[in-house]
Parts: structure tokens; sequence; C-alpha cells
């Protein structure tokens, strides 16, 4: 896959760390990675539509190779901030009739972004997402966790705070089985600062984005993995139920990440939906 | 995991289970399909629990989500982890810290992909990592503190401390967006400034405590009569301000008599119950963009006509009306200009011994050579001054020029080389803690012995902060000047602080003087303040003597010094020098033996 440095890159698509690759002239399709990972876990999935599509990939400020100095607590405060940036992308390259596939935490940074910018956006494919991680008593609405698991969640990246921080990162041995992986990627793929990993945490696993979806006018496509601790089925058919014009997909693809894990499966699942709506 | 048998190879299958750490196989997501004893061993599980359940399962949920989010895909992306630091949670429900590295084989053909885990104990490792990040998060928390500090500072400049209502500058920074509404808004805003009536009466008669605790009542009954996005704000004393987004000049109007209706009701100062009223001044801003300080200027105007036609009540400003004797403000402007470009004029009053006939001193009193009204008495200025500040300044300057004088008069007349030169501090002036330094370096640059300079200081100035007064009084009197008590019987006329202040003399009001021989109270007054001043082994000096009558009534009274249109006027210095020359000529005419 060849990679496309951006020439005279503004200052929105340093920060972002944004490539493109793909089809230059194809309708574009644009990835934003969940929390914990950068673009480069998008990179089993992208054959599938590098031929047809123009694919515009980014990395959040904080993480990957998106500009550390950018981090400003007040503005990633909130899904607002990183809503914010990604629709700066989309300005500063021109991108329209976007299909804005977003994993986990994303999705909702997504649904955000197409309310602000509705006419940006001709598709949202939500990958195992949800408005709300933790339970809400007052309405029933589940989640799957309790607020006191987001901040076990806080302990254990407090516990990986050496191993994350860059500079103290043990070498990842090689795996023989995948020589052709480049060793930088091993060492690089998913780090992060993690003083800022442990700020994401807390602002995607707290926040609520349920008052958003009532809003969303972009037609969606909700992929559902199969046992996925992180997003149960209810949470699938509350998405579907609260988004206008959304299809909800069932995978057999077990755990959170069906890109990772599944990505053929994944593929056709975006591909069969696109076809049909596109 | 199937054992070998080629004779020549290690028994992997025992190699596997006896490893030093646990080793776990699990599939791409996380299902545990082989195990080793020896993780079973530091575990408390049994294989037939583990085989087929997941791997996360083991963790608590915070690793869990760890591992799903970050591990999985990094297994899936690059085919192995390193050091991930986990807990995993034992058959006896207890956390064991651990290390987690596993690789990854894709799926190939027939087999699926699988999972190689290696978790090692990392107990110690965990300790001495969980303190450095706790060092860490304290080093954060104590730049988050620096941080809030630098907020609540800010918070500080732009707010009044006593109230928590905004100041003049909060006042200002928060306006920007008020004033200027939204196109196609008809609404305006309405500035409303307020200002307590005889508010320096409690002040004076309760002490400064409870003329702040009154301040605060005044603060808490405007804030909820005022809607939610209008501003109420401190500007200095005792005037608050109130901006408020009005239809028109009726509805800003009712809400000053709304106001004036609530700041009438009783409060309960210091266990007293106070009935307060206040002044309210009126403007609606101009259409074309009027600036804050334009609108609360003509609010400053409405509300001291409110105060002229008889207080405790509101005035609207109408912005074609212009009465300069009511513009305050613009009459600070013209008496700052006054001062530095020389209209201020000193005068002199002749202060006489009463026992001798000498005169022994002059008081500087200050004039204002105001460009279109004329020669000003200090009564017309300086209430102005002292309010805003400006009295510094002022009092500075005739300070400065008197000495100035007394150093010119030294040099040239031998009339008035000994003359002791009296001038007013001002109660600002007073608190003023470069006061001691300036009169110092005022009395040095002339080379005037500073026992020839008297500062006068009033009875209210001296009550107003007597602690500080009693600290300012004793500095000064170390540099050796000497003091008086002015305007003494007006205010608290008490034994105790004259003795407690280190002064030297003591000036009865002016208003007991009028008073003498047609008014027996005012000549008891006169006397016993005489007795007073005596019984504290001080001067007693009479201001405001305008007949011959008491004149003489103060001799017999034993008053040492006095001062008033009987004796002279306040005089311009060339006039000072030659009615001191003649007064020299006529007693020593008087004096001369008859032919």
């Amino acid at each position: 896959m060849v990679e496309t440095a951006i020439s005279g890159a503004s200052p929105v698509i340093r920060r972002n760390n944004v490539t493109v690759t793909g089809q230059a002239n194809g309708p574009v399709m644009m990835f934003a990675h969940g929390f914990g990972c950068d673009q480069d876990m998008w990179r089993r999935l992208l054959p599938y539509f590098a031929e047809d599509y123009r694919l515009v990939l980014f990395d959040h400020v904080g993480a990957g190779h998106s500009d550390m100095s950018a981090y400003d607590r007040q503005k990633y405060g909130s899904l607002d901030g990183y809503a914010a940036d990604l629709l700066e992308v989309c300005e500063c390259l021109e991108l329209e009739d976007v299909i804005l596939v977003a994993h986990s935490v994303s999705a909702m940074i997504a649904v955000i972004a197409s309310n602000q910018a509705p006419g940006r956006f001709s598709h949202m494919v939500l990958v195992a997402p949800s408005p709300r991680y933790t339970d809400d008593p007052t309405d029933g609405y589940v989640g799957g966790f309790s607020r006191e698991d987001i901040e076990g969640l806080l302990a254990s990246l407090d516990s990986n705070y050496f191993a994350w921080a860059a500079a103290l990162a043990p070498m990842v041995m090689g795996n023989p089985d995948e020589p052709e992986l480049a060793d930088d990627l091993r060492s690089s793929f998913c780090r992060t600062d993690p003083a800022i990993a442990k700020h994401f945490a807390g602002v995607t696993f707290l926040s609520d984005a349920r008052p958003e979806l009532p809003k969303v006018r972009t037609r969606t496509l909700i992929l559902q993995c199969s046992d996925d601790r992180l997003a149960p089925l209810e949470v699938g058919i509350y998405l579907h139920k609260n988004l206008e014009r959304s299809t909800l997909m069932h995978l057999q693809a077990t755990g959170h990440c069906p890109h990772v894990s599944s990505p053929k499966e994944t593929a056709e699942a975006i591909g069969q939906y696109l076809s049909y709506f596109a | 995991m199937t054992g070998t048998t080629d004779p020549s190879l290690p028994d992997f299958e025992a190699w596997f289970h006896q490893a030093p750490s646990g080793y776990l196989i699990t599939d791409d997501i996380g299902r545990i399909t082989a195990v080793n004893d020896t993780f079973l061993h530091w575990t408390g599980h049994s294989r037939p629990n583990l085989l087929g359940s997941k791997l996360q399962d083991l963790m608590p949920v915070g690793d869990q989500i760890l591992y799903s989010t970050h591990c999985i895909p990094q297994l899936g992306i690059t085919g192995a982890v390193s050091e991930i630091v986990i807990e995993i949670i034992g058959a006896d429900n207890e956390r064991r810290a651990a290390l987690l590295s596993a690789s990854r084989s894709p799926a190939s053909g027939q087999d699926h992909g699988n999972v190689r885990v290696i978790i090692f104990s990392a107990h110690e490792r965990r300790m001495y990592e969980r303190e450095l990040v706790t060092a860490l998060r304290v080093a954060e928390e104590s730049e988050a503190r620096r941080a809030r500090a630098e907020k609540e500072l800010h918070h500080l400049a732009l707010h009044d401390a006593l109230t928590g209502l905004l100041n003049r500058a909060g006042l200002e920074a928060t306006l920007e967006q008020f004033l200027t509404p939204p196109p196609g808004d008809t609404n305006a805003i309405a500035a409303l400034f307020i200002d307590l009536d005889h508010f320096k009466a409690v002040n004076d008669s309760l002490g400064h405590a409870a003329g702040d605790e009154l301040l605060v009542s005044v603060a808490r009954r405007l804030l909820p009569t005022t809607r939610r996005n209008s501003t109420v704000a401190r500007l200095s004393g005792d005037e608050f301000i109130v901006l408020e987004t009005v239809a028109g000049p009726q509805e800003a109007t009712a809400l000053a008599a709304r106001l004036l209706a609530i700041l009438k009701a009783p409060m309960l100062i210091q266990g007293l119950e106070i009935v307060t009223s206040a002044s309210i001044g009126v403007a609606i801003a101009e259409k074309d963009g009027e600036s804050i300080e334009e609108l609360i200027r003509r609010a400053d105007i409405a509300m001291y006509r409110a105060k002229a036609l008889g207080r405790s009540r509101w005035e609207l400003h109408i912005p074609a009306e212009s009465d300069p004797s009511v513009d305050r403000l613009r009459a600070l402007g013209e008496l700052r200009h006054g001062i530095n470009d020389g209209a201020l004029r000193v005068h002199y009053q002749p202060r006489i011994d009463l026992h001798t006939g000498h005169t022994v001193g002059v008081e500087a009193l200050v004039r204002w050579q105001h460009p279109t009204r004329g020669l000003l008495p200090p009564s017309e200025f300086i209430g102005m001054a002292e309010e805003s500040g400006l009295i510094r300044s002022l009092g500075a300057w005739v300070l400065q020029e008197t000495l100035k004088q007394a150093e010119r008069w030294y040099q040239e007349d031998s009339n008035s080389a000994k003359l002791e030169y009296a001038v007013n501090l001002s109660a600002r002036q007073l608190n003023d803690p470069g006061l001691v330094h300036m009169v110092e370096d005022a009395l040095r640059r002339r080379k005037v012995d500073p026992s020839r300079l008297l500062l006068e200081i009033t009875e209210t100035a001296l009550m107003s902060d007597p602690e500080a007064a009693l600290e300012s009084l004793t500095r000064l009197k170390d540099v050796g000047v000497s003091l008086a008590v002015d305007d003494f019987g007006t205010g608290y006329s008490s034994l105790t602080y004259l003795k407690k202040f280190p002064v030297d003399e003591l000036k009865i009001d002016r208003s007991f003087i009028t008073g003498l021989n047609s008014n027996t109270g005012d000549t008891a007054i006169v006397g016993s303040c005489i007795d007073l001043a005596h019984a504290v082994g001080i001067r007693a000096v009479a201001e405001g003597v305008e007949t011959s009558e008491q004149a003489q009534t103060l001799t017999s009274m034993g008053c040492d010094l006095a001062q008033g249109f009987h004796f002279a006027r306040p005089l311009p210095a060339p006039l000072l020098a030659a009615w001191l020359h003649a007064s020299t000529q006529q007693r020593q005419d008087t004096h001369k033996p008859g032919p």
C-alpha cells in the first residue's frame, strides 16, 4: 500500500498526522480510530477499499504520531474537541460526501461531527459503537460498566504508565510468524503519552453522547460484534432505535475490534451496506 | 501442545508445564486453549475451569477494557505485545500483579490463529512503579494547584473582596460583550448608579467593620433583584452599579424604584437596626454604541442630581442635559489638571499666641484657581479629592509648596524666620505608607527644621483606623514634626485617644467658637476643651475667631493660640509678608515709650 505524504502540509494535517492512500479520484472513506490505538489499527481493513476509495486516515491528538504539543486538556476535555479536529481535517482537504468509518469511542465523535456539519458526510459506519459506557440508573440504560469500572481502567492506565511512556518502552520481540511487519510499526503501534491516554480514557468512557443521537440526519451503519465487552448487544439495539436512518448489522466477529480480528467479514459488511445505500 | 517422539529433543510438554512463568495459549479473542501448571499453581485456578474461558475474564474490569482496546488490536496488527502490566484475579479472589507478553500466529490453512501468552509475577516491580506514578501525580497536582491559584488571583483582580461583586476592572472586562446588542435588538442597556445616603455617618459612628457589614448587606439585597444576565458591581466605597437590559427608560426607572424600596428596609448591623437609603442615577445607553465609561459617567451625574434633590430617590439622565456643577467626574479631571498645571495656590493664615499677641505661625490653606469659577476654597474640592484619592498628590503638593515658602522666608525675612507652619493631612494621606518618607524628604529638601512643621489631622481621620493612625503619628513624631488634632469636638472628643496619640495641639472646631458668648453650651464646651488639652499637657488652639469678644473670652479661658478673620484672613505669600511686617511694626509702635 502506498501512503501519500501530503505535501506542503497545513498545521491541521501535521497536528492529526493525516495520511491519504487508495484511489485518488475515488469517493472519500475516512477512518477514525478509537481509544488505545492509532490509525495503524485500520491496516488490515484498508486493502478491501484501496482500489475504489480515496482513504483518509488520521491520529487523534495525543495518539500515534499526532502533535502531542497540540494537546490541550480543556479542548479535549470533551468529545467536541475531537469532533472539531475531524471537521477541520475534512475542511482542510476539502472532503465532500465522506463515508466516515469510526471505531469505538470515535463513533460518538463522528456523530457529533455529523451533527455539526451534516452536509459533509454521506454515510457513517460505526464499528462497535456505544453512546455511553456506564449504566444509567435513572433511566435503566445499560452501557455495560459502572463508574467504578471506568475508574479501574484509569488505574490500569496508571499501572502501564511506564510501559506506555515511549522512552521506557520495552522492545517488542519479533514474531517469527509475521516477519513482514516493519520493526518501527512494532515499536510504535499504539504508543501514546500515558498522561494523555488517561485523560482521553476519562473523557471518552465517562461521556454521554445519547442526546446527540436524535439529531443525526446522516445514514448510519452500526456494526455490532458478538461478545464485545465494551459494546453489549443492548447498546447496539439502543443506537439503532435512536438513530433515525440507521442499519444494524451483527457480525460473527467476536471482541471489540472486528476490523483487526476479522477484516474480511467487516469489509464485506460495509461493502454490502454501501452497495445497497450508496 | 503435543509431545515429541524425537529422543534427541527435550520433553517440551514438561518444559511447558514447569516453566518459571505462567504460559497460556489462547485463540484470537482470548479464549484459553492451554495453560501450564505454573499458572494454575500461581492463581489457584483449576485447568477445567480455565479452558474455554477468556483470559481477560481473569482480569479486573479496567484491565479488561485496556486488553480489548489496546492489546488485542496490537496483537492483531503487530503480532506481539510486551510487558503489559495487568492484574490476574486468583481463585482466592486476590489480585496478583503481573506482566503479560504475548505473540500471535495468524490463521493458516486449517489452523486457527493462536496467541502464546507468558505471564510473569511482577509484585515488586509493580510496587516500585506505583510509587513513581504516585510521585508523578503529586507533582501534577501541585502544578494544578498553581494553576488554580492563578485563576483565583485573576478572579480576585476582577472582584471586590468585600462583597464578591465585580469591581471596576471586572465590570469593564465583563462589559465588552454586554454593550453591543445583536443587530435588530431593540433593547438597551441601562446603568443604575447607586450611592448610599449618609454612608459616611455609619462608618464614622459605628466604625469600619459596621460599614463593611452594611456594604455586604446591600450587595446581598441588590443581587436577587436583578436578572440573571444583568451585572452588579461595586465601584468604590458605597457606590454600586447595576447594569440591566431594558426595553426602555420606564423599565429602568421602575427597577430603580424597586431597588430604592429594597434598600430602605431596615438592616441589622452589629445588633443595631439601621435604616439606610440610597440615591440612584439612571442612564440608558445611546444606540450608537456608547462606551461604558460614558454611560456610567452619565448615571453618576444623575445620581448627584438625586442627592442634590434631597436623596433617597432616583433621577434619569437625559443625554442632552449637561450641568457642570454636578459633573463631578469632569471636575475631577479639571482638578487633576489643576494640580499638574499649577492652578493650586497656598494661602497662609496667621496663628496668634493669645498670651503674647505675637504671630507664632501660619496655617497653610489650599485654594484652587479654577479656570471658569474663580478662586475656590477647599470646601469646594477637598471632599472630591478625598473621595477620588487625588488628595494624596494634592496634599503632597501643599506640603512641598509650604516648605518651599518657609525656606524662602527663612532666607529673606527675619520676621517670619521663626514661624511654625501648620499643614493639613487627610485621612487617606495618613494611611498612605509613603507619607512619612514624603514628609522627611520635603523637609530635607527645603532644609526646614522639622520642629517648625505642624501637621493637622482631623478627629475623624484619626478614628477611621486608630491603629494605623497611631503608627503613622508615632513615626512622624520620630521625624520631629509636631502634630495637631483638627476640628476637635465634632467627633469622638475622647480623652483616651488624646492621651494615646502623640499630639502637641488640640484645635477646637470653629462651630463652637462661633457660639462663644452667645451660646452657653458652646462656651462650656470650649472651656472644657481647653481644660482637657491642658490636662494632658498640650496646647489649645481656637480657629474661626471672628470678633474681639471671642478673642478676649478665649484669652480669659487660658486658650493658647487663635486664628480667624478677627486677626487676619488667609493671605497669599506676598500679602502675608506685608501683614507680618505691618503687625510687627504696629506692636513695636505700641510698645514704644511715649515722646
